[in-house]
């Protein structure tokens, strides 16, 4: 005999200093910040309070992107196209979602030519809640548009 | 053969084994695939419940459903009024738990349990669970997804990459006897559905129910049923990278390269030979990461039943992995074998071990 059952639990995350930083500054900037290490100088993107490198404690935020480079993606159907995304400034990749291209001014996800290397932008949500989806996903530049 | 002046490092004794047969659905609950194997690693070893100074169990509450996995299993594993050790990992590492609490001279004989049951809910959308919740679970992304950007990320200067795991997959299903999934053709494959590109259904090792149950001793307390043939643990080493993404790290399983140095170094193995490696990679492009990162040649066999690709559930597999090395090794004299268990996305963690004949 089997019995279904769904688990349901709200639950109340802190994002810490270094987060509710990054996440207020893509709600009201729509812009993206990682975390650059006083001692190494990597920039840890998204931020965290400590290096990624040598983990030490962090403070230090500082633009990167909204430009960068698509290292590797997957498709996931059913689920959506990810990407690792090296943010320009950054020195650790994102991981998002990848929308497609836009051409002209239209995302159009099958058409995606998304060879590793090819540069992307992010896409900011119109309606921004403070969360990592205030970027709704990276678009891929296309050369020819 | 283990060269002469590299014997008798061993750290604990394998004492008995047992496990269930790996199915998509198991229709026991916890406690009654857990208590099989309890029994039978008792039966095994030739021992009662009273002759078990402690338990380490494996377990994960998310894949288990429960707010507390001890909910199902202290009972069964007999460690009411006992010290039992939980963990959250791959079950091997629950056992190197036990090698080092053996080695400290705490108990003489442990018990090491993991169960999973990966019918319970869709396994991989639960791994979603298992993610940062702020930068990645909002996203959608789970284990899966990180599978697929490490063999993508693999894939990019290769060509031939995906083929070779086609081939690689084909391999080991057919090398499945009794394999819960079947042999399957290299075209079949390729032919299969897209899950996270560039992996395909076909390749990926098929995750359904099992329970696993180790028992180790401590080789130095004259014990009845430790002989000559007997099975011991010679070097243990387990290492955690970071859950974020690193590119370097997920090309190189360079946590999996430390781990085993660790276990090398303690086992006194100087040039990694073994009578068998049974890695613990749910894709083959993982394989490649695990045969690099252990040093063992590209040319080695490793897997000879299948190794995940027969079927495995979650947190089992490693356990499972030191499992068939002891049988394998048992009865042969001055060989060494190789277990590995990973766990977390894309390899986060690695642990080895590495068993031996006298």
């Amino acid at each position: 005999m089997i019995l279904e059952s769904t688990i349901r639990l709200p639950f109340s995350y802190a994002a810490g200093t270094v987060g509710s930083r990054f996440l207020i500054a893509l709600r009201e900037d729509q812009k993206i910040l990682g975390a650059r290490c006083t001692s190494c100088s990597t920039v840890t993107a998204p931020p965290r309070p400590f290096c990624s490198s040598c983990s030490r404690t962090v403070t230090e935020l500082v633009e990167v992107g909204p430009d960068g480079t698509l290292e590797a993606w997957t498709n996931q159907p059913g689920n959506g196209v990810f990407g690792l995304i090296l943010l320009d400034g950054a020195d650790t990749p994102i991981v998002h979602r990848i929308l497609g291209t836009i051409n002209p001014g239209t995302v159009n996800a099958e058409a995606i030519n998304m060879t590793p290397g090819a540069r992307v932008t992010a896409m900011f949500a119109k309606d921004r809640t403070g969360r990592i989806t205030d970027i709704e996903g990276f678009i891929v530049e296309q050369d020819d548009p | 053969m283990v060269p002469p002046d590299e014997r008798s490092r061993a750290l604990v004794s394998v004492l008995g084994t047992a496990e269930t047969k790996v199915t998509f659905e198991d229709p026991r609950s916890i406690p009654e695939m857990v208590l099989a194997v309890v029994e039978a690693a008792l039966e095994d070893a030739a021992l009662g419940w009273h002759d078990i100074d402690a338990v380490v169990t494996a377990s994960v509450d998310l894949f288990d459903g429960l707010t507390a996995s001890s909910i199902a299993v202290t009972e069964v594993v007999g460690a009411v009024m006992k010290p039992e050790t939980r963990i959250a990992a791959d079950g091997l590492a629950a056992a190197v738990h036990a090698v080092h609490q053996i080695m400290a001279g705490a108990y003489r004989r442990i018990l090491v349990v993991a169960h999973g049951k990966a019918s319970m809910a869709p396994y991989w959308d639960l791994t979603a669970w298992a993610m940062d919740p702020i930068f990645l679970q909002p996203l959608g992304v789970n284990f899966l997804t990180f599978a697929g950007l490490q063999a993508a990320m693999l894939a990019r200067h290769d060509p031939h990459a995906v083929s070779r795991w086609a081939t690689t997959a084909a391999l080991r299903r057919s090398a499945a006897t009794g394999g819960i999934a079947g042999p399957i053709s290299v075209d079949r494959v390729m032919a299969s559905p897209v899950v996270a590109s560039p992996l395909r259904a076909g390749m990926c090792a098929p995750v359904g129910d099992g329970a696993c149950a180790v028992i180790l001793g401590d080789p130095n307390i004259g014990d009845r049923n430790l002989g000559e043939e007997d099975v011991r643990i010679a070097g243990i080493g387990h290492d955690v990278g970071p859950h974020h993404l690193m590119i370097g790290e997920l090309t190189d399983w360079a946590g999996l390269r430390r781990a085993s140095q660790r276990a090398y170094t303690l086992a006194g193995v100087t040039k990694p030979t073994f009578a068998i490696v049974e890695p613990s990679c749910l894709f083959p492009h993982e394989e490649e990461l695990f045969v690099e990162a252990v040093g063992i040649g590209t040319t080695a066999p490793h897997s000879p039943g299948g190794g995940l690709f027969a079927g495995t559930a979650p947190v089992i597999s490693g356990l499972s992995r030191l499992l068939r090395v002891v049988r394998a090794l048992k009865g042969r004299t001055g060989e060494r074998g190789l277990a590995h268990g990973t766990w977390g996305p894309a390899g986060q963690g690695q642990v080895v071990v590495v068993a031996e004949t006298p």
